[in-house]
């Protein structure tokens, strides 16, 4: 295979490590230049920090900007320049595109586009696709609703990019879209992983379709969650509909960040799109080790109309050990994709509890259905956590040996102990989209 | 086909041609939103090509 074949840019995303330091240096200036001219919000930020575009010298300096969170972009929302508030850089007649937040955290977060960012957004999601193996012989299904939160829009324009063809599943509901991707052969698919176990279940249990043996899908690249880059979760993924998932990541406010390549040993940052920095989530202090988890800061080069420079996503990831992937790219790896959000991970017992690992555990018990709930609350000065799961019909018989299992390996891998709750299967909350699994009453 | 032997320094000098051309093609439109609307659009694919192409010049002078 030529490197024309296997990368999207073989030039750009095998460029040595510092040639890509020298790059992200010198996008990261023109990004701060650019907020600091245009953003009436960034220029006040970073004069009260009395830092200039001048003081950016080497990456070492970006740590002295100031961070900006997702609480800060809902306090600036709503004001002039209508919607958007003063962190918008460019004329509004200049925006073409709003989108907003998913809302999975509180008020949705507004997000303007030029034509020339929504451009950018799909060139940033055609390097993920190709490294996902999409190509121009590929008939893309999209299977979400195609409203204001921005989901797989971007991934739409990048597959036509790419040169896939590409239908929109749009309002259809799961039994028609599934119906319409077995009538068009289609061979690729995108999804949130919870969306892609739920097609599966209405595929074998409502139209009595075996998605692995009926249909013709044979690549799909997952986002939204974490589930993609969770073992058990991609295993059982991969075994219902008989095809390669691959994880990538993204978020409204910074773009789609980083995806897994066909090593699939973890996530690489978009490292030309994107600066990602990794902070210990108690200190703040900057992480450049593996094996220490931390909170992603993350800055997106090249998007004019909403800047977005040192944005503290919430997201928990931690640098991959692999020095040089065996794909070929320079971009940096990530351990293990999004271990969890930093909002989700909590205390619970004195332990810190990452909802991914108990989805780990119930995801590797072949007996149990693909939903579970989990519910902290307090009884007294006690942290009490529920685990509701579902027992699959034909295994309701051995529901004592499934739960000695639970039992042991929810101890094994997260130390803690929980109250079982084993529900009829089918009734547990399904979703399309983003799920909302993890329910924390203590408050 | 391979990237290994392209010359990136003479397809970045391409590319700023082009730019240059669409902004002549607007600056010449009398307004005409049918031709600005669409160099906008030609423009916003430039700056894809100077993202994957342009901007790497300066750190790879030699390719």
């Amino acid at each position: 295979m030529t490197d024309t074949e296997k990368y999207w840019n073989p030039i750009l995303e095998t460029l040595p490590q510092e040639k890509l330091r020298q790059l992200q240096l010198k996008k990261f200036q023109g990004i701060f230049k650019w907020a600091y001219d245009n953003s009436p919000f960034y220029h006040n930020l970073y004069r009260d920090a009395g830092i200039e575009p001048g003081d950016i010298k080497t990456l070492d300096d970006i740590r002295k900007v100031p961070k900006v969170k997702k609480a800060d972009l809902r306090a600036i929302q709503g004001k002039e320049p209508y919607p958007y508030g003063s962190i918008l850089a460019v004329p509004l007649e200049q925006v073409t595109e709003y989108r907003q937040t998913s809302g999975t955290t509180g008020q949705p977060v507004y997000h303007p586009e030029t034509w020339q960012d929504w451009e950018w957004s799909a060139e940033s999601w055609a390097y993920i696709l190709y490294a996902h193996t999409f190509r121009d012989y590929d008939r893309v299904y999209l299977p979400f609703g195609y409203s204001m939160f921005i989901a797989f829009w971007a991934g739409h324009y990048a597959a036509e990019k790419i040169g896939c063809e590409v239908v929109p599943g749009g309002v259809l509901d799961t039994e028609a879209r599934l119906l319409k991707i077995r009538e068009l052969k289609a061979t690729a698919l995108m999804a949130t992983p919870t969306y892609v176990l739920g097609m599966a279940d209405t595929a074998r249990n409502k139209l009595g379709i075996d998605p692995a043996k009926d249909l013709n899908v044979r690549k799909i690249s997952v986002a939204g969650e974490p589930g993609g880059s969770i073992p058990a979760t991609r295993k059982r993924m991969e075994e219902a509909w008989g095809a390669k998932v691959y994880d990538s990541a993204g978020a409204t406010e910074i773009g789609h960040w980083g995806y897994e390549c066909e090593a699939q040993c973890g996530l690489h940052t978009n490292d030309a799109f994107h600066l990602v920095e990794i902070e210990d989530i108690e200190t703040g202090e900057t992480i450049t080790e593996p094996g220490r988890k931390g909170s992603m800061i993350v800055s997106t080069f090249d998007r004019l109309a909403h800047p977005c420079i040192r944005f503290d996503s919430k997201d928990v990831i931690e640098w991959s050990p692999i020095e040089k992937c065996e794909c070929g790219r320079t971009f940096r790896l990530l351990h293990g994709g999004i271990i969890g959000r930093a909002d989700d991970i909590k205390k619970v017992k004195g332990v810190l509890l990452a909802p991914g690992a108990i989805e780990e555990v119930v995801r590797a018990i072949p007996q149990l259905g693909d939903e579970y709930e989990i519910e902290v609350t307090k009884k007294g000065d006690t942290d009490n956590i529920t685990l509701r799961v579902e027992l699959l019909p034909e295994h309701e018989a051995k529901i004592d040996a499934v739960r000695e299992d639970l039992v042991r390996e929810l101890r094994l891998t997260t130390g803690l102990r929980y109250d079982l709750e084993f529900r009829k299967y089918g009734t547990l909350p399904r979703y399309d989209t983003k799920a909302k699994r993890f329910k924390d009453l203590r408050k | 086909m391979t990237s290994k032997n392209i010359n990136m320094k003479k397809i970045a000098q391409k590319i700023a041609s082009l730019k240059q051309e669409a902004n002549e093609i607007k600056a010449m439109s009398g307004g005409i939103q049918a031709v600005d609307r669409n160099i906008d659009r030609i423009l916003a694919g430039i700056k894809m090509l100077e993202i994957n192409i342009s901007d790497l010049v300066e750190i790879l002078p030699d390719k």
